[in-house]
């Protein structure tokens, strides 16, 4: 077995896997933005997430007919995964190298538009369009009063029921435009019982539905933007985690592992029937129809509403531009002619989520006729609003290393309300130095 | 060794079965996972066998664009960065080992430094490096990263080998007039073999699992690595199509279970006892 | 680097060649040596030395990921600050448990493993594939796997413990206790491959005659191992050792995945917090000012184990 045959053997191998190499990796020798070929044409680069296949399937039908109308400006479309794809973003910006076309979301796109990276859409966005959507949803993807994205998916929390359960405890299964966060918690004490929870709540990572859900109660957290943000911890601010940590402690009434479990993981206690209500963001309601049992009988409950109604942080899905792309105003037409009605429809219909405009919105509950729960996630939508912490610098930091514990302590009941206060302004005065 | 009594041999068999089961549990989980339905695997009390075998998972993952097409860049990168590392770090690690001075001392600190300093902060200075020599978004470029990152790793492990082999041989073939590379290749790498392909295994999974670089340095989808396939089944909001997953995940071992299999044959020592006997 | 001598080989690899005019044999030697470490040079300064050099550069700036972003030098105005950060000091603590547990029993548990994989049992290539498990399975499903067999309600684990009459309602992940340990325990498994075939390739480079002679000489296995293969794979030993507690020290992916820093802040590793003031806060400069504070520290405490590895070696 000499040591000379491997050495031969290995040069060998070295040099075929080359050659496949070379091969593969001549298909696409420029990295970053498309340019501009020969005769004038355009080739944009558009990097999407979309990871259900209906909706990869939708986005390549909206390109392919852009692509078809628009023989001079080609859209290429890029595949990629939403793990890690922050990591990328910052290293594609960096290094000149980013897509023309980029989707991602509101809270984790604004800190590139705050760096530069972004084009203004401000003059963009057709007017018909402007005035469908909510003035709420234009604030989470505004920066320094200018557009930065084009909002195309959105989510709310919402409850699930178990119908069987409610009407087996005597509850009847609130219909309407709201159920206030105290008659929430009455139907979940009345529906606790023969070793059943009234409530699985996934709260593992706590801090994004308390950051959302405190708008019903006029909790906003911050004000102010950037660096100049300031925190302020009242009453508002701590109206869910306190409702959640009386339902938990006082009542009884929430199933205390889900607590520290993902969404997911808390929809098995539902699918299980050992629960009678979930709280999930409303695309769950796809999930629960094809995972729920045969038998099991689900609705979706009007949206939770508090001192201010039903108000929910918009943190939509977005397509920006790229500022350094030398075809940022095709890339924006391009944009526009994504977001239309049609097309948001068709896409959120397959993501199960919530488009941005009142018309896809309608287009969908006319489609559907508003089952499957579509006709509450479109009542909760209307609450949808900017939350002030999406323009906050320090947030990410502040809210890995310094809500999330701090939210899991209290509701593992280990510091109390002036604790939590404590921790959390005193944590954003650390972070944001 | 027939000096072994029963009763002790008993005890290795069930000290061995204790590791496999601890070692190879989650593989077992996670074929269990790969046939199982999405209703089922949503549901509480798991179990290993399925209720119903659900083979659509498969079909799923291999009809997800570019699995195929990702798992075969990840088997060229992997044995490329193998091939690359093994043969520039035997002869480094010997000179690390046998030389001293300052040779040794700045080898030895940077490959400590450089394991230790967070990737997260070399990332975009490389990324810049890469994409003036226009190797951002190749294979190849993949490859020359592991190599390079792969190599610290090679050369600490290889050094400790050639320091655990007697230097009174190599001595010996000098004497007889053996130049020093014929000393090497006659006498110390022979006896490194095992060294070298524990090396090798280790030069191949860390190309083959690495998921950073790729994701960072891979911007074509044609040319992603399975890690990144892989990870692509994992969407936002934390939905993850967990049978297709488990099934990707599955078929994803294998390649690696195979290379694995052969090169660990050559894990076994017994050369040197031939040697020291002459 | 008063490290370097530290690993220095054993005392019988002393260099005793015989000797010839030595000015003329240690540029001979230095010849040699370039050209023996040369090739592996070129791939480690561009790719390597380059960046890293910039990486340190920023610690000593201000730098940030801004477009067209201009680093301005300011002295050590990062590390003054740093050493006011008392979140990044109280992580190094659960990063010091952390690293130094899971590198322990990476060994022991790896060297027992090794043994049995090189003694003289039946289904020996089987064995030592399967052993190496934890490698072939995808780093994504790892994480998911993990969690699911950790799963309170339901979960594999707790119903085996639930079968043989142990408490089967531990929220693993979930609770304060064991959130810290159960990830270390994957820390472990994930890392055992690695350790356990270096430690059998060790083995496999020992004269088998060493042994058996001891064993003549009426030794016990228990001697043999103590001073014969041990001290055989003490340099071994300390090489992966020191590299699994730089890479455990280091890593935060797998934990971060399982519990993202949860419960409660338990699992909150040092390196998380360079990761989120590099590309989260984009301050990359403060960010490398906290990778330079890593890089001394592990090296710090390498430099006292290699030190004292080296002690006994020469003892």
């Amino acid at each position: 077995m000499g040591t000379r045959r491997l050495a031969l053997a290995g040069a060998a191998l070295a040099a075929v896997l080359l050659a496949a190499c070379s091969q593969g990796s001549a298909t696409n020798p420029d990295a970053g933005a498309g340019g501009t070929g020969a005769g004038g044409s355009v080739t944009l680069k558009f990097q999407s997430l979309q990871d259900q296949p209906a909706a990869v399937e939708a986005v390549k039908g909206i390109v392919d007919s852009w692509n078809s109308a628009h023989p001079e400006t080609k859209v290429e479309l890029i595949q990629a995964g939403w793990d890690g794809i922050y990591d990328k973003l910052v290293t594609q910006f960096n290094g000149n190298a980013a897509p023309d076309i980029i989707h991602y979301e509101a809270a984790s796109i604004v800190p590139f538009a705050r760096d530069g990276y972004l084009a203004d859409l401000t003059s963009k966005v057709p007017a018909e369009l402007k005035s469908d959507i909510s003035d709420g949803i234009w604030k989470s993807v505004t920066v320094d009063n200018k557009v930065i994205a084009m909002p195309t998916e959105l989510q709310t929390y919402v409850v699930f029921a178990n119908k069987k359960l409610l009407e087996a405890s005597g509850a009847t299964v609130p219909t309407g435009d709201s159920m206030t966060l105290e008659q929430f918690r009455a139907l979940a004490k009345a529906t606790t019982k023969d070793g059943k929870f009234g409530l699985a709540w996934g709260l593992k990572s706590p801090t994004a539905t308390f950051m959302s859900l405190a708008l019903t109660s006029g909790g906003t957290f911050f004000s102010g933007t950037g660096k100049e943000a300031k925190i302020n911890v009242g009453a508002g601010e701590l109206a869910v985690p306190k409702l959640v940590k009386d339902m938990a402690y006082t009542d009884k009434s929430i199933d205390p592992v889900s607590l520290t479990q993902s969404g997911s993981q808390a929809l098995a206690s539902f699918y299980a029937g050992k629960a009678a209500m979930t709280v999930q963001g409303s695309f769950q309601a796809a999930n629960i129809k094809k995972d729920a049992p045969a038998g099991l009988d689900w609705v979706e409950l009007p949206p939770l509403s508090g001192s201010q109604g039903t108000a929910q942080a918009a943190n939509p899905q977005t397509l920006s531009v790229n500022a350094d792309s030398p075809n940022a105003d095709k890339a924006a037409e391009f944009v526009a002619y994504f977001a239309n009605a049609e097309n948001m429809a068709k896409l959120n219909q397959a993501d199960a989520l919530i488009p941005a405009s009142k018309k896809a919105q309608d287009l969908i509950l006319s489609s559907t006729g508003g089952k499957d729960g579509w006709d509450m996630t479109m009542k909760s939508a209307q609450g949808l609003t900017g939350a002030p912490f999406l323009a906050v610098d320090a947030y990410t930091q502040w809210k890995d290393t310094i809500a999330t514990p701090s939210f899991q302590k209290y509701l593992a009941n280990q510091i109390d309300d002036a604790g939590l206060t404590q921790a959390l302004t005193e944590g954003f005065t650390q972070v944001n130095r | 060794m027939n000096r072994t009594s029963p009763p002790v041999k008993a005890l290795q068999y069930l000290a061995l079965a204790a590791y496999i089961l601890f070692l190879g549990f989650p593989l077992l989980w996670l074929v269990s996972a790969s046939i199982k339905s999405s209703q089922e695997l949503a549901a509480l009390d798991m179990s290993l066998l399925p209720k119903q075998f659900h083979w659509d998972n498969y079909a799923v993952a291999l009809q997800k664009q570019g699995l195929t097409r990702s798992a075969v860049n990840s088997l060229v990168v992997s044995l490329l960065s193998m091939v690359f590392v093994v043969l520039l770090s035997m002869p480094a690690a010997y000179a690390l080992a046998r030389f001293k001075g300052r040779l040794r001392a700045v080898g030895v600190g940077w490959i400590l430094v450089s394991q230790v300093f967070p990737v997260i902060l070399i990332i975009i200075p490389l990324f810049i490096i890469l994409r003036d020599v226009r190797l951002v978004d190749t294979l190849l470029g993949l490859v020359l990263v592991y190599t390079t990152f792969t190599m610290p790793f090679a050369l600490w492990m290889l050094q400790g080998f050639v320091a655990a082999i007697p230097t009174d041989l190599e001595e010996a073939a000098a004497i007889d007039g053996a130049s020093r590379f014929q000393t090497l290749r006659r006498i110390v790498f022979p006896l490194l073999m095992p060294g070298i392909v524990a090396t090798a295994m280790f030069a191949f999974v860390a190309a083959w699992n690495e998921f950073f670089f790729a994701l960072v340095l891979i911007q074509s989808p044609e040319n992603y690595t399975l890690p990144v396939a892989l990870k692509m089944f994992v969407g936002g909001e934390g939905k993850v199509a967990l049978g297709p997953l488990a099934a990707g995940a599955v078929l994803a071992t294998i390649p690696s279970l195979v290379v694995f299999s052969i090169l660990q044959r050559r894990l076994t020592g017994g050369l040197l006892a031939g040697s020291v006997k002459g | 680097m008063t490290i370097t001598s530290t690993v220095a080989p054993s005392p019988t690899t002393q260099d005793r060649r015989p000797r010839r005019g030595r000015q003329d044999r240690s540029s001979q030697q230095r010849r040699e040596a370039i050209a023996l470490v040369f090739p592996s040079l070129v791939p480690i300064v561009i790719f390597s030395v380059l960046p890293l050099l910039q990486g340190v550069w920023y610690a000593f700036t201000d730098a940030t990921l801004r477009r067209n972003d201009t680093a301005d030098f300011v002295g050590i105005d990062n590390f003054t600050r740093l050493a006011g950060d008392s979140f990044f000091w109280s992580s190094f603590r659960i990063g010091l448990i952390w690293a130094v547990s899971v590198t322990l029993l990476q060994l022991v548990a790896s060297l027992g493993l090794a043994l049995l994989l090189n003694s003289d049992l039946r289904f020996r290539s089987l064995t030592r594939l399967l052993a190496l498990i934890p490698w072939a399975m995808p780093p994504v499903v790892v994480a998911i796997m993990w969690t699911m067999i950790y799963t309170p309600n339901g979960g594999p684990l707790n119903a085996a413990l639930g079968a043989v009459g142990l408490p089967s309602s531990i929220n693993w992940l979930g609770d304060f206790n064991t959130a810290l340990p159960a990830v270390i325990v994957v820390g472990v498994w994930i890392g055992m491959p690695q350790t356990t075939v270096t430690l059998l390739a060790g083995l496999q480079q020992i004269p088998a005659e060493l042994s058996e002679a001891a064993a003549v000489d009426g030794a016990s296995a228990w001697q043999r191992f103590r001073n014969v293969t041990l001290p055989s794979l003490r340099p071994i030993v300390v090489s992966i050792t020191s590299l699994n507690f730089i890479w455990n020290f280091n890593s935060f992916g797998l934990v971060y995945v399982m519990t993202e820093g949860g419960p409660g802040g338990k699992t909150m590793l040092p390196m998380l917090f360079t990761y989120l003031e590099a590309f989260k806060n984009r301050n990359i400069g403060y960010a490398a000012a906290m990778g330079v504070v890593l890089v001394i520290v592990v090296v710090l405490i390498l430099a006292g184990f290699l030190r004292t590895q080296f002690r006994k070696e020469s003892a």
